[in-house]
């Protein structure tokens, strides 16, 4: 039969087929400030399926009805929304909860066995959405459970799983194993959030969709590369969660690496989850695991944070007082491929820095001779293109301009464009959009398997190096840029951080 | 705070809009492109409304153009007004300018508005009412635009004038408000693929402009005839195919002022739409 003639041009949202979404970690913190805020958003702009059903499953004993009234309270709080109710009462009508730690197959079956009920009554076709907000170490068993019941639904079955995947190359390796003895590839979305955040995606659009920048994003064009992924909170009561991952493992290993990614790879064919994801991995690939001079971590001591008098890490609730763990790491990287070779990207994260920021600079090369006199052109700072990933979420550019005036000063002003202006339409939530595109079975902003090998191949050659010598803790205060070795790190090659 | 200027020129426009841009210190303007809208005396109202919230919306210049040829002496006045919403670190600004074009200066628009248009950035030309097929001051605001914007609800004799919009679709992008008010049944009835091949007639009830654009749509993609019965109503309520009524999906029905600052993202040529009003 030819397509159907009456669907072209038709501008319509797209719609993900029937489905129930299972969320394991229903009474955790993501669920609440993030998971079902997005989900009552996608709800309120008809985004979701007319036919779909929620299912929280918890350790903690709960009935559907205080489910449902925890989850509205959630969304009051934490949502970008206001309840209506209208729309409240749709979803809540299809949302469910159940109470197991599936510590034997009983859990699973009960859980099974509402889905089916669920595909009966409400119509969700046999799919289903895993999404796994627990910590990785309750991965393999909810995985195992639902992997040997898995014949038991005849629709599509997708999982979502939360960063981090893993702890180090080999645990993802097995964590993969265990995924793949029961699901192909393309039904796992392991979530990046930051990979949602529009800034991110428009990385994409600035340099794909804008021929004068092609041309020159390459070493011959570009001196370097900054990116800062900076924020002014402590550890927000997630003691035992940071002290296994410290900064490399909460930051370093996904968002950051991917930021890096993004920005290196080159064009890909199309944009399906494919080409974008084979281009990600060939830069992560040609990154050179770093040198121990090129790599600084920190650990923040006592200070000031927006006027406020903060603690040092060690004396963070949960935290041991001899804890080495690293709350921020910077790097000078090098991707070795014809487009970067020698171009070095200087990379930093940390907790309790000056500010929120997340920032990808291309700092061009000078002009190679500018005709005017020295003192003319000595406030000219090199051209940089400025990616605000949050918050402001925009891009500027800065360009030399002449003072006005009757001599010939020259100074550096900011061309911006800011997100906001542009587009009044307040921009989705990173989890919105990933949720909606796992509900449509589009994979692009999610990692692959090999893109999580190779971020952990060189994490793992970083972690391996400071195992073996003494962690200088703390060196940082906290409402700073971070310790002094890290601006030493750019000052031994003539580069200093961008000023903020 | 509005600025009123009476018998003023476009010069002085110019230069009140420039004083304004250089008191803006902490406001940003970001300006996506310029918004003119034609509004004969008898639409003036219905713009108020549908401009509230726009520029919030689409940062704009916008440009109304209060056409006055019955006035004794040629004369431009103006108001000038800025509108400021918040936009992150710094506020958006929005500029409306209204025109008051009199006597013969209504029939040569073009002159006033092409020094105002921002540089570089799309025109968009609203017309309230029917628009004068053939008269001067349309043509000369089409040559100046990028993409005019009409409301064939908003005309007399709908069927007769999709003919001659039909002769500006080579010479600017054309979109409809009444055309994309049929979103949702164009998507009901695109659900009912294949079968709707074989059907015979079709029912509208709700505006005569939206039911010949559905019926022509139907023509085009399927390049077959459907008997059209039509029942008037203000708006799109209900749609028939053989008797049989059409299931729309759940799609916000939008507001004028969401409906014309949607048309106002859009950028390029729907050949579906032309398609669908050369089919009228």
């Amino acid at each position: 039969m030819r397509e159907n003639p009456l669907r072209e041009g038709l501008h319509l949202p797209r719609t993900p087929d029937p489905c129930s979404l299972v969320i394991f970690g229903a009474s955790g913190d993501l669920t609440q400030r993030k998971l079902f805020p997005a989900v009552y958003s996608l709800a309120m702009r008809n985004l979701l399926p007319e036919r779909f059903a929620i299912v929280g499953v918890a350790r903690s004993k709960e009935t559907d009805a205080a489910f449902r009234s925890r989850m509205k309270e959630a969304v009051r709080e934490f949502g970008r929304d206001p309840i209506q109710e209208k729309v409240w009462r749709r979803l809540a009508a299809d949302m469910r909860y159940l109470s197991t730690d599936f510590a034997d197959d009983g859990g699973a079956d009960r859980l099974v066995d509402l889905l089916a009920k669920l595909d009966r009554e409400c119509g969700t076709a046999g799919n289903r959405v895993f999404y796994f907000a627990v910590p990785p170490s309750a991965i393999s068993i909810l995985v195992d459970r639902l992997g040997h019941r898995r014949e038991r639904w005849r629709g599509w079955t997708r999982l979502i799983i939360e960063k981090p995947f893993g702890s180090d190359r080999e645990s993802a390796r097995r964590l993969n194993e265990e995924l793949n003895r029961f699901f192909e590839e393309r039904e796992i979305f392991r979530i990046d959030h930051y990979l949602g955040k529009e800034t991110v995606q428009n990385m994409l659009a600035l340099r794909f969709a804008n021929g004068i920048f092609e041309p020159i994003w390459n070493r011959q064009f570009v001196d370097h590369v900054e990116i800062t992924v900076a924020e002014s909170i402590g550890i927000e009561g997630r003691a035992s969660f940071y002290e296994q991952a410290g900064a490399i493992r909460d930051v370093f290993q996904n968002h950051l690496l991917q930021l890096v990614a993004l920005t290196a790879m080159e064009p890909p064919a199309d944009f399906t989850a494919e080409s974008v994801r084979n281009e990600k991995v060939k830069v992560l690939r040609s990154m050179r695991s770093p040198s121990r001079s090129n790599v600084v971590r920190g650990q923040y001591g006592p200070g000031f944070v927006e006027g406020k008098r903060v603690p040092g890490y060690r004396h963070e609730p949960g935290i041991a007082r001899s804890s080495t763990t690293e709350t921020f790491v910077a790097a000078k990287l090098l991707v070795d491929n014809w487009r970067w070779a020698g171009t070095p990207f200087y990379v930093r994260t940390g907790k309790r820095l000056a500010k929120r920021e997340t920032t990808i600079a291309i700092q061009f090369q000078r002009a190679p001779h500018p005709p005017f006199a020295k003192e003319a052109d000595e406030e000219l700072q090199p051209n940089v293109l400025l990616i605000h990933v949050q918050p402001d979420e925009g891009v500027s550019l800065a360009i030399g301009a002449k003072v006005p005036g009757y001599g010939m000063t020259l100074r550096t002003v900011h061309m911006d464009f800011l997100y906001g202006g542009a587009f009044r339409v307040e921009l989705p939530e990173a989890y919105e959009r990933l949720i909606l595109d796992c509900l449509l079975g589009d994979a692009t902003l999610f990692t692959r398997a090999d893109e999580v090998d190779e971020q952990w191949s060189l994490v793992d050659s970083i972690v391996a190096g400071w195992k073996r010598e003494r962690a200088d803790s703390p060196n940082y205060n906290a409402g700073t840029w971070g310790p002094a070795a890290a601006d030493e790190l750019m000052r031994r090659d003539g580069r200093e951080w961008r000023r903020r | 705070m509005a600025q009123t200027l009476r018998d003023t020129s476009v010069a002085e426009i110019e230069r009140r809009l420039d004083e304004r841009r250089a008191d803006e210190e902490s406001t940003q303007r970001t300006s996506v492109l310029t918004h003119m809208a034609w509004v004969p005396k008898e639409w003036s109202r219905a713009v108020e409304r549908v401009m509230e919230g726009l520029g919030a919306r689409v940062p704009s210049r916008t440009l109304i153009l209060h056409p006055d040829p019955e006035a004794k002496q040629d004369r431009l006045d103006a108001e000038i007004e800025q509108e400021r919403f918040p936009g992150g670190a710094r506020d958006v600004c929005a500029e409306i300018v209204d025109i008051w074009l009199r006597g013969a200066i209504a029939k040569a628009p073009a002159s006033v508005v092409v020094p105002l248009h921002i540089a570089d950035l799309p025109v968009f030309l609203r017309w309230r009412g029917r628009p004068p097929f053939g008269k001067r001051e349309l043509e000369q605001l089409v040559d100046v635009s990028d993409r005019l914007i009409v409301d064939s609800a908003e005309w007399p004799r709908a069927a007769g004038d999709s003919k001659r919009l039909v002769a500006l679709f080579d010479r600017i992008v054309v979109s409809d408000l009444a055309w994309a008010r049929t979103l949702r049944f164009r998507a009901g009835l695109a659900d009912l693929w294949p079968g709707i091949k074989e059907a015979r007639s079709l029912r509208v009830v709700g505006p005569r402009a939206e039911a010949l654009l559905l019926r022509g749509w139907l023509r085009s993609r399927l390049r077959r005839d459907y008997k059209l019965s039509h029942e008037p109503e203000r708006s799109l309520k209900h749609v028939e195919v053989d008797g049989e009524p059409v299931a729309v999906p759940p799609l916000p029905v939008l507001s004028p002022s969401d409906l014309l600052s949607e048309q106002l993202e859009v950028y390029g040529r729907d050949k579906v739409y032309e398609a669908a009003v050369r089919a009228v």
